[in-house]
């Protein structure tokens, strides 16, 4: 049979494609050179309430002073981990959750009511009764993140567990596989587009939950940082911090971009 | 060696609109161990729903399939199954795939190991083991399911319309390099086919399907020689069993 085999291997390099005169991204970065630059002037010259809206070179002198002394890891740190707990621990549960109701048609009826209900409770509307349950600590944060990405990875996963494709579920009952190895082997891996989908809701809104949490208060965090700067009106530490928060979301999503086109190279 | 599969007297129907539409009317049906028996009809006649009720994937409402006299029930690794659209597990490799289809035989690693190996080298894919399946062309896929059903070295290989997903121009050459591992093999094939031309190159019996409800309107040993390449294509014995089968799918009955 060998011998017939239509496609062959190996072949020539395909040309590179010709690079533009001008490459995009630095016209991205001139533009941006020209509205900071203004700013600048603006601020300098009065043209702006500097009160409001401060100008590039004091936030950068904010932002510098925060990076030497630590603080802003400090804060980071604080944000961080009780987001990531929150996350990861959504992102399992939800997942786990979804494609079982998905894959067990009774299992999914007999919670399907709840998760809707709980669904349709404005996420942030929950924090106040957090804190009433768990106080200022990290509980509280970490609980709100929790709830808050559970849902998007939830829906996802059920709907991803719903379509797996029949005719892979047969492939896999005709070599033998039981309903319980069917769904490790056939509903979790073809469902992982829709995980994957749901993460990246999950993980964008966290953060806003997260920093939202902490404008009701605490004794740090990135949200918190904004919140104090902001009613103190000390406005360069107020845009430094908010551009610390925007990077800080920024390397997230851009990680969570890589790990997404590693998992589904093979769609 | 006519009781290798026997399928007796099976009786199918699916609700359809308040009411049931029947899609197999009486089965009966003898394969011999090492046979290639080929099923021929219409689209919708009801092939699929017979092999997938043989396969063990579906009950029949009445009626019974039993291989070498052990009644089928649901699916078992004696029986392996070639689809339509392929059936590849994207996410999985050539290789994986096919170590896809021996995992539940508990077999040790070299095993199956060297049973993929052969497998792939049997349907022509060395080379391409690290291949992902959307790389791969349709008729390359479909040597990935033909070696994933080969790997399982099972007693019988269902085949739902191998070749209809994949296009003319290979067609024909999938078709002789089926029947060469079929024959090397000495696998007991059962296929069925909407392509007349098909069933007849590939058959040592040729049945002849009603439209739907499917039931057996002929039987049609072939004669042509056992191992055969694409010149049988031209004999007038071919040509004429062509002629025929296709006279009989347009008759009623
Ligand atoms: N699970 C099912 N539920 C309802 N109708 C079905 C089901 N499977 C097949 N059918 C119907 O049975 C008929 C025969 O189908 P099938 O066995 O796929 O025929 P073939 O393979 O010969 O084209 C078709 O009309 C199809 O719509
Ligand atoms: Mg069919």
């Amino acid at each position: 049979m060998a011998a017939s085999a239509v496609q062959e291997l190996g072949g020539d390099q395909p040309p590179t494609p010709r690079k533009p005169l001008i490459q995009p991204g630095v016209i991205s970065f001139l533009i941006l050179v020209v509205i900071l630059g203004g700013w600048e002037l603006a601020g300098r010259f009065d043209l702006i309430n500097p009160f409001f809206f401060s100008w590039p070179s004091a936030i950068a002198k904010a932002a510098w002073v925060m990076l030497m002394n630590g603080q802003l890891f400090v804060d980071l740190w604080f944000t961080g981990y009780a987001y990531l707990i929150g996350v990861i621990a959504a992102c399992i549960f939800g997942s786990a959750l979804g494609l079982a109701m998905g894959w067990w048609k009774t299992f999914g009826q007999i919670v399907d009511p709840y998760v809707v209900f709980f669904s349709a409770m404005p996420r942030i509307a929950l924090y106040p009764v957090l804190l009433m349950l768990f106080g200022l600590g990290d509980m509280s944060r970490i609980m709100i993140v929790f709830i808050g990405v559970l849902f998007p990875v939830l829906f996802n996963a059920y709907v991803g567990a719903k379509q797996t494709p029949r005719l892979l579920i047969d492939v896999a009952r005709v070599f033998g596989y039981s309903n319980n190895k069917l769904f490790l082997s056939i509903v979790l891996p073809s469902s992982l587009p829709y995980l994957m989908a749901g993460f990246r809701t999950g993980i964008t809104l966290g953060m806003v939950l997260i920093v939202v949490a902490e404008f009701f208060g605490g004794s740090s965090g990135l949200g918190r940082e904004i919140a104090i700067t902001a009613t103190m009106y000390k406005t360069p530490e107020m845009y430094a911090w908010l551009i610390y928060t925007s990077l800080a979301a920024l390397i997230i999503v851009r990680a969570t971009d890589y790990l997404e086109r590693r998992a589904l190279a093979w769609t | 060696m006519n009781d290798f599969l026997t399928i007796d007297k099976i009786h199918k129907s699916f609700p359809a609109r308040e009411s049931y539409l029947k899609v197999l009317d009486g089965i009966t049906l003898r394969q011999g161990e090492g046979e290639v028996v080929a099923i021929v009809g219409a689209s919708g006649s009801g092939k699929t729903t017979l092999l997938r009720i043989v396969a063990g994937l579906e009950q029949p409402d009445t009626g019974a399939v039993a291989l070498r006299g052990k009644p089928v029930t649901g699916p078992g690794p004696e029986r392996a199954m070639v689809f339509q659209q392929f059936g590849l597990l994207p996410w999985l490799n050539v290789l994986d795939n096919i170590l896809f289809g021996l995992r539940p035989a508990g077999l040790t690693k070299d095993e199956a190991e060297e049973r993929t190996h052969d497998a792939i080298a049997r349907v022509g894919l060395t080379g391409f083991e690290k291949f992902m399946p959307k790389e791969l062309s349709g008729g390359m896929q479909q040597r990935v399911g033909i070696a994933r059903a080969l790997a399982v070295r099972p007693a019988l290989m269902l085949c739902d319309e191998p070749f209809a997903s994949v296009d003319t121009l290979t067609r024909q050459t999938m078709q002789t390099d089926l029947q060469k591992v079929v024959r090397e093999t000495a696998t007991s094939v059962l296929l069925v086919t909407h392509d007349i031309e098909e069933a007849i190159f590939l058959g040592d019996r040729v049945i002849v399907f009603s439209s739907r409800p499917g039931r057996v309107m002929e039987e049609i040993p072939i004669t042509l020689p056992k191992t055969r390449d694409h010149s049988v294509r031209t004999l007038s014995e071919f040509q004429e069993l062509r002629e025929h089968i296709w006279q009989r799918l347009q008759s009623k009955n």
